[in-house]
């Protein structure tokens, strides 16, 4: 692959992934509209908050750490779509792998930890202590599901790991290959997405938005970009890991819209679980599952 | 003159010097300036040791028969590196303001500085040791010249170094009844002759050397069980001491452990011996007491609400990583164990001099008891991020690297739960530096703190030379990955292919330098949304609203305390201090015993004894 071909996709990746989680923020709150009888908002409109949030008068900054919180956790997802293959372009993937985009996933999640730190809010802290315990609980089953697929692939690059998977057809897919780690992972990503019942953290009623309570105007902004790009890369994780990532870009998103409509649909559906509720769940039956799924599949 | 000859006396010089000439206020900065000639006698080593050729030194002696010998090996080396460096940058650390505090404050910096120079001597001469004899004498001074460094705080300090020697001479004497079992076989106690007669040895002799061997060095590595006495007692020594300690000292254990269980018994040789009653065998049990050492520890850590403490138990669970990369001992883990004892070094040393800068400044390490620095000590709270990013194994870090290899070792000697329990100490890592460098820097500033200014530049030099280390390495891993590859050779592991961004295999490979790139990259992106949104007004640190109250600075709002609550909720039961009750059970029947005897001796009258003994000697004679 020449230098121009690999500077282009590193460009087009996260501008894709950008565009694709906006559909899919619409796609969140279409679902939450028809659950509830409304008739939701119109298509231009996750653009329209995100330009609206960016050009707000009242931009109120607690300094430099809050400023660059931000910038990490937009920067952070920005570099992980690079390594998360598409139909088309596989970017850098073959020079992390999974193992390095689970940790460059986290990368964002700190830099908001940090941001929320020094606004110096008491609500915004007790968000960010819940929002790494929920971590703690989904990252069990999650790295579980992590483990089975590359040894059941034996592989952490995730060219291959899709490639291995459509070279067999849909009997060759991971979740064919792996329900039981299929279904731990689904439930992983319903934790990892920190939608209803599992968004204790920020628990509106109660801590005031948690992470979100000191983030007005452009700060709010990058929190907006930030879900953009994790709906987009939870979704296209799960796809790549079991449902044979993309062989066109219309089965791709297809795969990739379903996969993220399921916790969405979920989530409205439950009331919200307490951390250690959420703790007790996310190491019982995930785990249960993942372990079981494992034992299936190294056996 | 070898160099190793010119390195060991320079570094006794050194002692000397401090010895004789340590009180005099100059005495701190030339010893500083001592061990960057004894990093530049090292480095003189370094073709030598490329072309993995040993480096002797010339002086032999002869004890009870026995030819003593040193040599520097790749592995010696890397490890002196390593203590070198730490010696250097403590020392820096100690030679400015903060000595001038300490001296003040009635602390004796003569000794502090005598007692690091001695622990630096005394692991220079145990990791140059060429035989059996040699590593135990290296051993015992290594032993007291950290017990001399634990004491100088007094105090508490004390009562530590105390607990420590009690376990290290419990260490030490398995260590010798190891020696002897060897001696009794092998008829002498040069390496070559061990490897010998290793071989022929039945497998409950090496099962019983393992036990001895392993459970003596454990107790310096601070392995499960025997990790009670470290947190305390590095965390009470004082700043430079307990940085040194945190870096380097407890892998000494690490080293004699490859020295003797993985060049002399081999590790094949381990998975030979299997555990009574269980499926596992010996080499299984070792990656096991890894996995509990990273894991227990870890959540001690996140309990503590002193920094200090804080860091040291994870200096413990961090040692379960490099244990558990070397008994995989594929060429990935084991690169990944090793180079994890430079990163987690380098780690270690920078966090602890960024919390002692703060101690220095507000006169606390008490995590309840600070907040909101980071306006008042940027610098201090850089080298934080970038330690507890590196410690907490997060790219664009070095921890991360070395962390990588060992995950992806387990991932291809399919070891599921190992592979678990490594990522669940990872995960509890996070989460406590998260609180570390939350508690200290962030959140609410206190009134008392207003007027807190940065450290002074002799504490923060060597914390920005960590921060580069730090960094560089873990952009460019290759440059310690040659190293490690070295000493693979060096005690016939197998060695890692490395390239300078990290490896290529077949099964997934990792370049630092397009992930760190990319990583960048995303930052100017995220940057240039950022910068590019309305303009921002800055509000002063001490303007807050909380859930629309408005609260002056006296109100203390900053959430500290039971930090993760939620999760404590849950697992709190589950911290039922079984270790702590083995140690107490143990020493209360020590005590009962003794004062049994004792009363045995004081009660009795003596013609009693001389009763007993002839009636048994009769008996003996007569049947």
């Amino acid at each position: 692959m020449s230098i121009q071909t690999l500077l282009m996709e590193l460009v087009l990746m996260p501008l894709v992934a950008f565009v694709v989680g906006l559909f899919m923020v619409l796609m969140l709150r279409r679902i939450g509209a028809k659950l509830q009888r409304r008739v939701g908002p119109p298509v231009m409109q996750p653009l329209y908050d995100i330009v609206k949030l960016y050009g707000k008068k009242t931009q109120i900054s607690h300094g430099w750490m809050h400023d660059i919180g931000i910038v990490m956790a937009v920067g952070g997802y920005v570099a992980a779509e690079t390594l998360l293959p598409v139909p088309g372009m596989d970017g850098i993937a073959d020079k992390g792998g999974l193992v390095t985009l689970v940790y460059v996933m986290m990368i964002p999640s700190l830099g908001l930890a940090l941001g929320v730190g020094q606004c110096a809010n008491p609500n915004g802290s007790i968000g960010i202590a819940r929002a790494l315990t929920a971590m703690l609980a989904y990252d069990v089953p999650f790295v579980i599901v992590v483990f089975g697929v590359a040894w059941y692939f034996g592989t952490t690059n995730l060219v291959d790991i899709i490639a291995i998977q459509q070279a067999g057809g849909v009997a060759g897919w991971g979740a064919t290959a792996m329900p039981l780690l299929a279904i731990a992972g689904l439930f992983a990503l319903q934790g990892m997405l920190g939608k209803q019942p599992f968004e204790i953290y920020i628990a509106p009623a109660e801590i005031a938005t948690g992470p979100m309570v000191e983030m007005s105007g452009k700060y709010l902004g990058g929190l907006f970009v930030m879900q953009c790009f994790q709906l987009y890369t939870a979704g296209v994780l799960y796809v790549s890991l079991f449902l044979g990532g993309g062989e066109n870009w219309l089965f791709f998103l297809l795969k990739v819209f379903a996969v993220v409509a399921i916790p969405m649909t979920v989530a409205f559906l439950f009331p919200r679980y307490k951390t250690e509720q959420m703790i007790r769940l996310m190491w019982k039956w995930p785990v249960m599952i993942g372990l079981l799924g494992l034992a299936f599949v190294m056996h | 003159m070898t160099p190793l000859d010119e390195l060991l006396l320079f570094s006794g010089l050194t002692l000397v010097f401090l010895l004789l000439l340590g009180r005099f206020s100059y005495a701190g900065k030339v010893a500083t300036v001592f061990y960057g000639g004894q990093l530049l006698f090292l480095a003189k080593m370094a073709d030598r040791i490329v072309d993995g050729s040993i480096v002797t030194f010339s002086l032999q002696v002869e004890l009870f028969g026995q030819q003593m010998s040193w040599r520097f090996d790749a592995l010696s080396w890397f490890f002196a590196v390593i203590t070198l460096g730490a010696g250097l940058l403590s020392s820096w650390y100690a030679s400015g303001e903060w000595g001038e505090r300490f001296r003040r404050r009635g602390g004796n910096l003569w000794l502090l500085n005598v007692a690091l120079a001695a622990n630096v001597f005394s692991m220079l001469i145990l990791l140059g040791s060429g035989d059996l004899l040699a590593l135990f004498i290296g051993w015992e001074l290594v032993s007291w010249a950290s017990f001399l460094l634990m004491t100088v705080a007094g105090g508490r300090a004390i009562q530590a170094a105390m607990r420590y020697i009690t376990y290290a001479m419990s260490g030490a004497m398995a260590i010798l009844a190891g020696i002897v079992l060897l001696w009794s076989h092998a008829g002498g106690l040069q390496y070559g002759q061990i490897i010998e007669v290793i071989p022929q040895l039945s497998q409950a002799q090496v099962w019983l050397l393992v036990a001895l061997f392993g459970s003596g060095f454990a107790v310096k590595m601070g392995l499960l069980p025997f990790h009670l006495w470290q947190a305390a007692a590095y965390a009470e020594t004082p700043g430079p001491g307990a940085a040194f300690f945190g870096a380097i000292s407890a892998r000494m254990g690490l080293y004699a452990i490859i020295l003797v269980l993985v060049q002399l018994i081999g590790l094949a040789r381990l998975s030979e011996l299997m555990i009574p009653f269980t499926f596992l065998d010996m080499r299984d049990l070792w990656a096991w007491i890894a996995v509990l050492t990273i894991i227990l520890p870890t959540y001690i850590a996140l309990r503590q609400s002193d920094a200090r403490y804080l860091l040291a138990w994870h200096g413990i669970g961090q040692g379960g990583y490099m244990l558990l990369g070397l008994v995989m001992g594929d060429a990935l883990g084991s690169a990944g164990g090793l180079l994890h004892v430079f990163n987690y070094a380098t780690n270690q040393a920078v966090l602890f001099f960024a919390v002692f800068a703060v101690m220095f400044r507000t006169g606390t390490a008490d995590l309840n008891k600070l907040g909101g620095l980071i306006t008042r000590m940027p610098i201090s709270f850089f080298a934080m991020l970038v330690g507890i990013i590196g410690l907490a194994g997060l790219p664009p870090m070095n921890g991360f690297v070395s962390k990588w290899f060992v995950y992806r070792s387990l991932m291809i000697e399919g070891e599921p739960l190992l592979f678990l329990g490594a990522i669940i100490g990872t995960l509890g890592t996070i989460l406590s530096v998260y609180k570390l460098i939350h508690n200290t820097f962030l959140g609410q500033l206190r009134v008392e703190h207003v007027e807190v200014r940065e450290a002074p530049w002799s504490m923060v030099a060597p914390m920005i030379i960590l921060m580069l280390l730090i960094f560089a390495t873990g952009v460019a891993p290759g440059l310690v990955l040659d190293w490690v590859a070295l000493v693979q050779s060096a005690v016939g592991l197998p060695v890692v292919e490395n390239t300078l961004g990290g490896v290529e295999l077949a099964s997934g490979s990792l370049d630092m330098l397009w992930v760190v790139g990319v990583l960048f990259a995303g930052f100017g992106i995220g940057a240039l949304l950022f910068y590019s949104g309305g303009r921002t007004r800055q509000v002063h640190q001490l303007d807050n609203y909380a859930g629309g109250h408005f609260l002056t600075a006296e109100i203390r709002y900053h959430y500290s305390d039971n930090f993760y609550a939620g999760l404590m909720h849950l697992i709190r039961p589950w911290y039922r201090g079984s270790f702590v009750w083995l140690e107490s059970t143990l020493g209360s029947l020590l005590g009962i015993a003794a004062s049994l005897i004792q009363r045995l001796y004081g009660a009795l009258h003596p013609s009693i004894y001389l009763l007993v003994t002839v009636v048994v000697t009769l008996t003996w004679v007569l049947l």
